[in-house]
């Protein structure tokens, strides 16, 4: 989920920008500093306001002036256990990648795809393998039709910054998130949608 | 993306602070708040959104991406539009002794029945609490309320 955060950070204003208002100019540069960027506390999509701005004194040999700022950001935090509504990115033998367009790391590996299930290449797509769950007489199909796949966070994890890579490696990722897609609620929403309420005289 | 490491002095809101005038004014409750609902989330970011086109040299650059995508995000996935009603769901979640994260996946996925909200937030269950399910279906009955309102 979404949450709001406080932190103290020392900004740097390039010379180029010196003459914006003080505040237009730090938040520009908090932007460029912080937008789209994993903190430890999650990945930060919005600069929310400046609390205190002090110093903007210029260093020996730099034309910029340095400020030391406390400021709130709005970041994406996942959490173990939270239910995330997500859309279908694409999916390969190994499992399902879902997306939320800000974030794109969410992995549902095999495992946690609901069983019996099975993966099967996709006819409309020659690259790609999709995932079929068979449940009594019917199967549903998980891929782009399907509007809104709610997932339940299982892990979160936060790779090392590579020191090399190969030209063709994938875009590093610095948060990713894996879930699982295997329970009451779960999955594509269509699925629950054309279930019957249950009486609770069932119970 | 990268990753960066600045000195965190807060992890959550101080109660303390003054309303910036620049800043989206939704509520006491919400700035003391250290979780946000997509709700929340999307009036600041719709607020912020002209702030950010002045500021930034090229729009279609990819700082602007992940705030437009982001706003997009919380906008879709958002049943509360109008600021009267995103302050009436936190008021009403606020009421019944629910940790922030729970408020906020409720307020974020509006369960329909107490069944469907416990299991969406199971800790809602966990021994010791008073969470009927009564207690449960009145309150999302109150948050049905509002939506209807909007």
């Amino acid at each position: 989920m979404f949450c709001l955060s406080e932190l103290e950070d020392t900004v740097r204003v390039p010379p180029s920008d010196l003459n914006l208002p003080l505040e237009v100019a730090i938040k520009k540069a908090l932007q460029k500093l912080f937008l789209d960027k994993v903190l430890s506390i999650g990945l930060c999509v919005a600069i929310y306001g400046i609390k205190s701005i002090e110093g903007g004194f210029v260093l020996p040999g730099d034309g910029a002036a340095t400020y030391k700022v406390v400021f709130r950001i709005v970041v994406f935090r996942p959490f173990v256990g939270e239910v995330i509504a997500a859309k279908f990115k694409e999916s390969d033998s190994n499992g399902l990648r879902l997306t939320l367009g800000f974030f794109e790391d969410v992995y549902v590996p095999a495992p946690l795809i609901p069983t019996p299930n099975r993966c099967e290449p996709d006819p409309y797509n020659r690259n790609q393998m999709r995932w079929v769950w068979k449940y009594g007489d019917d199967e549903f199909i998980i891929d782009d039709s399907c509007q809104q796949i709610k997932f339940r966070v299982e892990n979160i994890s936060y790779p090392p910054v590579p020191t090399e890579r190969a030209e063709d490696a994938k875009p590093f990722a610095p948060m990713v998130v894996t879930g699982t897609i295997d329970d009451d609620g779960l999955g594509p929403v269509s699925w629950w949608e054309a279930c019957a309420p249950i009486s609770d005289d069932e119970d | 993306v990268r990753i960066r490491f600045p000195s965190l002095v807060h992890s959550a809101m101080s109660g303390e602070e003054e309303e910036n005038a620049a800043e989206l004014k939704i509520g006491d409750e919400f700035l003391k708040a250290k979780c946000l609902m997509n709700c929340e989330v999307s009036l600041i970011l719709e607020h912020k959104y002209e702030q950010l086109q002045q500021v930034s040299e090229d729009p279609m650059n990819q700082v602007s991406q992940v705030f437009e995508k982001s706003l997009q995000y919380v906008k879709r996935f958002s049943r509360y539009k109008n600021p009267d009603a995103v302050r009436q769901v936190r008021e009403i979640l606020s009421r019944h002794q629910l940790t922030e994260f729970e408020l906020c996946v409720l307020g974020n996925l509006c369960p329909e029945t107490a069944e469907e909200a416990v299991a969406m937030v199971p800790s809602l269950k966990t021994k010791g609490r008073a969470h009927s399910d009564e207690a449960i279906e009145k309150m999302l009955n109150d948050l049905s309320l509002v939506k209807r309102f909007e």
